[in-house]
């Protein structure tokens, strides 16, 4: 593991069992709230001699911070803040930190509906795979999907976000119903973007990049909630479509540039860091506001760009399959962001406050009659979609009022790495994890075969453990799980 | 100051430029060099071949890059930035560098660190080279140079990926 040096006078963070899945680190010394970490009794004895225990406790120490820093079963170690991580702070005297947000600006998720079953696809993933892996631009500095873009018309994108892309006729309106935010944060402000940021934002729209960004191809293996899985419009033998990508590199600057600009900001506004990297501004100031105006910039470039994904992606199943849009029947069931920032509105100690919601590789999951829940499901609550890794499932889970009581309305989003990327090469030295995958049925197509070996599923936590914590603790209960047919990875 | 060509990245001498240590999910790189310039050389080939397979990347175009900080770290990542930046913008590969430092000192911390590569490479083509990771970001996690016993330099580099 990580060698972080601890400060002396500070003793390894000790978890107190709260509940089944919930466990507590008590506030001690600068920390303003208790910590809380949802995981089970296997996955807490490995947290013993992890660095990312003391992150959300140094998160703990910030300013403004409401209710508790929270850390959810996928929890390891990030920058500054955990990945996993959750922080709440207050608008009247809280923080706004880009470290709580993560390079990848609005990295999410996005699971389209087709009318197709698995029979309809049966023999014919290879070819699908083949024309998505040609079709869709992924893969390092991958670009080019859609003319090259005018500083304005970028300008213009980072205002729209989604609706960018439906207005040119890359969507339909329902789909941004079907989109966390509407596919837009307010507040865009695209003067406090860098002409860096510009400058890599240009040719990136509708390219999916590298890592454990994936496109696949998957089945509705198991439904556990028959009324909020018919309220999505899934059903069991079903194919779908999942993408999980973000910003590019138009976020990954955006990040870079505000991570200079709040280290000088801490200072001059006398906040104490337990760790220079959560270097942050009061949510109402001038940074903190110059901040969320570029972060929502970048959130609503990737909403842009996962619209376009979908575009590319429809038309590239028909091609591969001889289908009409129609009976193709492609459809989005509901996109959502797992690294973002935004302000909410939730009750807390009694009290309703307007909170900054820091969400660092967690998923929102708003509950039943939730005003920001799409009509369709509002009874139901918000879809939330958990990617795993490619050889085994992923799930849609729904949000609760649990959630809202107990995370602010957040849960887990993947499975999380196990492995190193140097340990999983290791691993995977003189395997050809792509033939392994087609023995287990599912087609693997990558840019590079490097990632493909970071990237095997071994290297991941068990999906199904932590989708688990969260559902038995009542904040994210199972839906339905999907099963990997055909996968684009970058 | 050395007025040397830039130096062609040499895999053959990779164990000796840099190494990966063990990260849960990014690319945490250990670069060595006989000094400042050397680490600043290798810390460039690192990020190059931690992104692409450099063998086929031929001397095609030559590019400077400039960067200063507080600290030798400070500027070592800001330099390497830039070239991230070049590669993001411009597709730009370097398979050669040659560092300069253009401040007076040969301290690693001397309030006023410069840095100046020469670079030599060519635009990332597909067709022809093996791409490897993404690097989102070189960021300050992890950031640290220091000097070792032997008068070497170390420097700990984690590349988000």
């Amino acid at each position: 593991m990580i060698d972080v040096a601890r400060p002396p006078d500070r003793e390894p963070a000790r978890l107190t069992r709260i509940s089944q899945n919930v466990w507590e680190i008590a506030a001690t010394g600068g920390m303003r709230v208790p910590g809380r970490v949802y995981a089970d009794e296997a996955s807490v004895d490995r947290l013993d001699s992890d660095p990312s225990l003391d992150q959300v406790r140094n998160v703990a120490h910030l300013p403004g911070i409401e209710g508790y820093s929270l850390a959810m079963p996928d929890m390891h170690f990030g920058y500054g803040f955990p990945i996993g991580g959750v922080g709440a702070f207050r608008v009247e005297d809280g923080v706004v930190s880009p470290g709580g947000v993560g390079y990848d600006i609005n990295c999410g998720v996005r699971l389209l509906a087709t009318d197709l079953d698995a029979a309809d696809v049966t023999g014919k993933t290879g070819r699908l795979v083949d024309r998505l892996f040609s079709d869709v631009p992924s893969g390092v500095g991958s670009h080019g999907a859609i003319e090259r873009l005018t500083g304005p018309a970028l300008a213009r994108l980072m205002v729209r976000g989604a609706a960018w892309a439906v207005e040119r006729g890359f969507g339909e309106q329902v789909d941004l119903e079907h989109t966390e935010a509407g596919g837009a944060l307010p507040g865009a402000d695209p003067d406090a973007v860098s002409e860096r940021a510009y400058a890599r934002g240009l040719d990136q729209v509708g390219t999916l990049g590298s890592g454990n960004h994936f496109l696949e191809i998957q089945v509705v293996e198991e439904v556990f909630d028959q009324e909020a899985a018919t309220a999505y419009g899934l059903r069991e033998g079903q194919v779908t479509v999942m993408i999980h990508c973000g910003s590019r590199g138009f976020g990954y600057q955006v990040c870079d540039d505000y991570l200079a600009v709040m280290g000088a900001a801490s200072a001059r506004y006398g906040i104490e860091l337990p760790d220079r990297q959560l270097a942050c501004a009061p949510v109402d100031s001038p940074e903190g506001r110059r901040y969320l105006g570029a972060m929502a910039c970048a959130a609503n470039y990737a909403w842009a760009n996962r619209q376009m994904i979908m575009h590319l992606t429809g038309e590239s199943i028909q091609r591969a399959l001889g289908l009409s849009p129609r009976s193709l029947g492609l459809r989005l069931i509901y996109d959502v962001a797992h690294n973002i920032a935004k302000i909410e509105t939730h009750a807390s100690g009694g009290r309703r406050l307007e909170l900054c919601v820091h969400r660092k590789g967690a998923t929102r999951a708003f509950g039943p009659g939730h005003p920001e829940v799409p009509s369709a499901y509002r009874a139901v609550g918000q879809p939330v979609l958990i990617p795993g890794d490619m050889g085994t499932a992923s799930y849609v889970c729904r949000g609760t009022e649990e959630a809202m009581r107990q995370t602010f309305g957040s849960t887990c989003h993947g499975a999380g790495r196990a492995l190193s990327r140097t340990q999983a090469l290791k691993r995977a030295k003189g395997r050809a994890i792509d033939r392994e995958l087609a023995a287990a049925g599912v087609v693997v197509r990558a840019q590079g075969r490097k990632t493909l070996m970071e990237e095997m599923p071994e290297a991941y936590k068990d999906i199904h453990d932590v989708v688990g914590i969260m559902d038995r603790a009542g904040v994210s209960p199972r839906v339905a799980r999907l099963r990997p047919l055909g996968v684009v990875k970058g | 100051m050395s007025t040397s060509e830039p130096r062609r990245f040499d895999s053959e001498s990779r164990t000796q430029a840099y190494r990966e240590l063990d990260h849960p999910a990014d690319l945490w790189l250990e670069v060595r060099g006989v000094d400042l310039p050397a680490l600043v050389e290798n810390a460039l080939f690192a990020l190059y071949d931690s992104m692409v397979s450099l063998e086929r990347v031929e001397e095609r175009r030559e590019v400077t890059l400039r960067a200063s900080g507080a600290s030798a770290a400070e500027a070592l990542r800001t330099l390497l930035a830039e070239a991230l930046f070049l590669f993001a913008t411009e597709g730009f590969v370097g398979v050669a560098a040659q560092v300069q430092r253009l401040d007076p000192s040969t301290e690693p911390d001397s309030g006023d660190v410069r840095f100046q590569a020469r670079m030599r490479g060519e635009r990332l083509d597909t067709t022809r080279h093996e791409t490897r990771a993404e690097v989102k970001a070189v960021t300050y996690h992890l950031l640290d140079v220091t000097r070792e016993a032997s008068g070497a330099f170390k420097a700990s580099v984690l590349l988000d990926v």
